[in-house]
């Protein structure tokens, strides 16, 4: 097998790879950029990074605590440090994360790869979807998901030209190169309106659910049923002004993410229309907050917690039903 | 055909341990049975790895013979009662190594040999990273590296506070070299040294090769023996980590005897021993085999420089290579999601 490859950078769709590429491209932009690795590198992506910057990738070994805790001092002689590991492994330095990255209000982009269930079989231990729970109530910290290649490069840039912690959720699958508009501005604190057939019902997703749910879409306009798809790259701030908007003009509302259900993009749009006393049938799609993930072919994962964009045209429609 | 016809565990009760010695008559026949149990751990590992389209050949090979030696001759355990509570503990820290410790356990008897082949599918009990609820046998659920060691530790101590029983028994934890990496893993051995463990045994796998590169290059952790003596920790270093005799040798030591300190044993092995091609190549350290195939080369690579001295018929590693079958997903998702493999 040839892990180690580096992958063509035309032909390859995966978002490590072409994280990989874009940190690099941005490197030679910015020279005080440096990618902090915890041995992952070629499943992380951050090996094409060293291909082109060989002395600006510094290796920790597999400690992760230590990964954070030397970006935050590489940050304080005015580097740019992109630490990268697992996205699961974020449990193990939160509070690295916490006190000393967020806390000190230090300049560290860290990158969370191989995020929700898309990790190549490898069970619970590996797999991410409730850590959106505690990364969303970090105060400072900038939390962002990318939902197709080009996404993530402008959050890439926007990391590195915004001072201040930021976390940044990378799949490991292949993805769209654009799934916005033509002309999509990556902005902190925006999200962006991808699909616009109608009010029928709207889909609220966030990484790489976008996807999924602009298939559904089709199928739905097939059926007759128009909606509306609003995407929310950034978690952290969240666009709120963008949420309302969508609420007062469709009846049902559907989010779909890649975690749990509790936590995460659910649970900010839950307590945004809560706090605002709106009542408005909503659905979740996403994984199950009292299950480990077992180890499985990611159709059997997917199959499981009801994630494919089947389940998002089930939802949609037996929700528009209830209200006729 | 299985193994059942050439090889058996040598004990016929492994709740007992008897020491051995090389002047006793029965010494060679269980160095040879014992790496009998490694060539099978190694072959059976392949087989379910390639059925999974998963796994991490590298270290599953490396630790092939101190498995063996474990489970053929050093741990006090029963398969029909996985938990008994008068067993000696052994926790798999390295757990992405699992497929060899669930082709040990399957050798031992702790569930059927077939289980092997649903290694990481949906529904099986053999996950991708151990499941102490799921999978008998195994101690602790990981995948995280570095947090076993001190699991290890709390275990020791909780055994001699309870008071000294006529069974003794001791708690083994088998680690990788790159592991050490792991702050954790020194807090570890911070707290065996203080707390005087000797019913405590590290095993650290020195394989050389972690999952990106070498250990070496990567974040050194050498001298290792010398400072595990500086955290009050005796280290013994084995020079062929793959010889079981000097494995035996070592271990009817550190079973029967206490010393007043924790034991580190210093494995020297080489990361994907038995195959050429993962022989200390970081670009094994995860992948199984993707074809049939090449698993069946490999199968008949470690037939031929192992198999074949021990007396096992050619047959079986033919018939195993035919047997392998690679787990499809049981559902279809109507979104053909690509995600490859490395």
């Amino acid at each position: 097998m040839a892990q180690f490859t580096i992958p063509d950078r035309i032909s390859t769709k995966e978002m490590r790879y072409q994280m990989g590429y874009a940190l690099a491209d941005l490197a030679n932009e910015y020279p005080n950029i440096v990618a902090v690795d915890a041995d992952l590198r070629s499943s992380s992506g951050l090996h094409i990074f060293e291909h082109f910057h060989p002395d600006k990738l510094i290796k920790v070994g597999i400690a992760e605590q230590n990964m954070i805790a030397v970006s935050a001092g590489l940050s304080q002689e005015g580097f740019i440090p992109f630490p990268c590991t697992f996205d699961a492994f974020s449990r193990r330095f939160l509070d690295q994360l916490y006190v000393t990255v967020a806390y000190s209000n230090l300049n560290v982009k860290v990158l969370g790869a191989y995020v929700g269930l898309f990790t190549g079989k490898a069970g619970a231990t590996h797999q991410s979807d409730k850590e959106l729970g505690i990364l969303l109530r970090i105060p400072r910290l900038n939390v962002i998901e990318p939902g197709s290649n080009d996404e993530m490069r402008q959050a890439l840039r926007c990391a590195a030209e915004t001072p201040g912690p930021f976390y940044i959720r990378i799949v490991r699958c292949e993805v769209e190169d654009h799934e916005a508009p033509e002309g999509f501005k990556f902005r902190l604190g925006k999200g962006v309106t991808v699909v616009n057939n109608g009010t029928d019902a709207g889909i609220i997703t966030s990484g790489f659910m976008v996807r999924t749910a602009r298939i559904a879409a089709e199928k739905l306009f097939k059926k007759g049923i128009k909606v509306r798809i609003d995407h929310h790259p950034s978690l952290k701030p969240f666009d709120k002004e963008l949420l309302f908007d969508m609420v007062s003009k469709v009846p049902v509302i559907v989010t779909a993410e890649n975690h749990c259900i509790s936590g995460g993009l659910f649970s900010i749009v839950a307590e945004n229309l809560a706090l605002e006393g709106i009542q408005k049938p909503t659905g979740a799609i996403g994984t199950d907050p009292e299950d480990f993930i077992h180890t499985g072919h990611v159709n059997d994962l997917l199959a499981r917690y009801k994630m494919t964009s089947d389940d998002i045209v089930n939802k949609v429609n037996s929700l528009i039903r209830k209200r006729i | 055909m299985d193994h059942s016809s050439f090889w058996k565990p040598t004990r016929s009760d492994t709740r007992n341990y008897r020491e051995v010695f090389p002047h006793r008559g029965d010494y060679e026949k269980l160095i040879m049975n014992t790496e009998l149990m490694a060539y099978l751990i190694r072959s059976y590992s392949v087989w379910s790895m390639t059925s999974a389209a998963l796994g991490h050949p590298g270290g599953s090979f490396s630790e092939a013979e101190i498995l063996s030696v474990m489970y053929n001759h050093v741990l006090r355990y029963d398969p029909g009662d996985p938990g008994w509570p008068h067993r000696d503990v052994f926790y798999l820290s390295k757990c992405h190594a699992c497929p060899g410790l669930y082709s040990a356990l399957a050798l031992a008897g702790y569930f059927p040999l077939h289980d092997l082949a649903t290694y990481g599918s949906w529904g099986s009990h053999l996950e991708s990273h151990p499941d102490s609820l799921k999978t008998p046998g195994i101690e602790i659920s990981g995948g995280s590296l570095g947090q076993i060691p001190g699991v290890a530790v709390g275990r020791a101590l909780g055994i001699r506070k309870k008071g000294p029983d006529h069974y003794d028994r001791m708690v083994y934890v088998l680690m990788g070299d790159g592991e050490c990496n792991e702050g954790s893993v020194w807090e570890a051995f911070m707290a065996a040294g203080h707390y005087q463990l000797d019913n405590l045994v590290f095993i650290i796998d020195n394989n050389k090769v972690q999952a990106k590169g070498f250990v070496n290059t990567d974040m050194s952790v050498e001298p290792l023996a010398g400072k595990l003596s500086a955290f009050k920790i005796t280290p013994w270093e084995v020079n062929n980590g793959h010889n079981v005799a000097e494995l035996i040798d070592l271990f009817n030591t550190l079973h029967t005897q206490r010393r007043g300190k924790p034991n580190a044993v210093i494995l020297n092995t080489i990361k994907g021993k038995g195959i050429s091609e993962t022989q200390l190549n970081p670009n094994w350290h995860t992948s199984a085999p993707r074809e049939i195939g090449a698993a069946q080369n490999w199968l008949r690579e470690l037939w031929e420089n192992e198999g074949k001295r021990l007396g096992v018929p050619e047959k079986f590693h033919i018939e195993l290579g035919r047997s392998i079958s690679i787990n499809p997903p049981l559902s279809h998702n109507p979104d053909e999601i690509v995600e490859k493999q490395a």
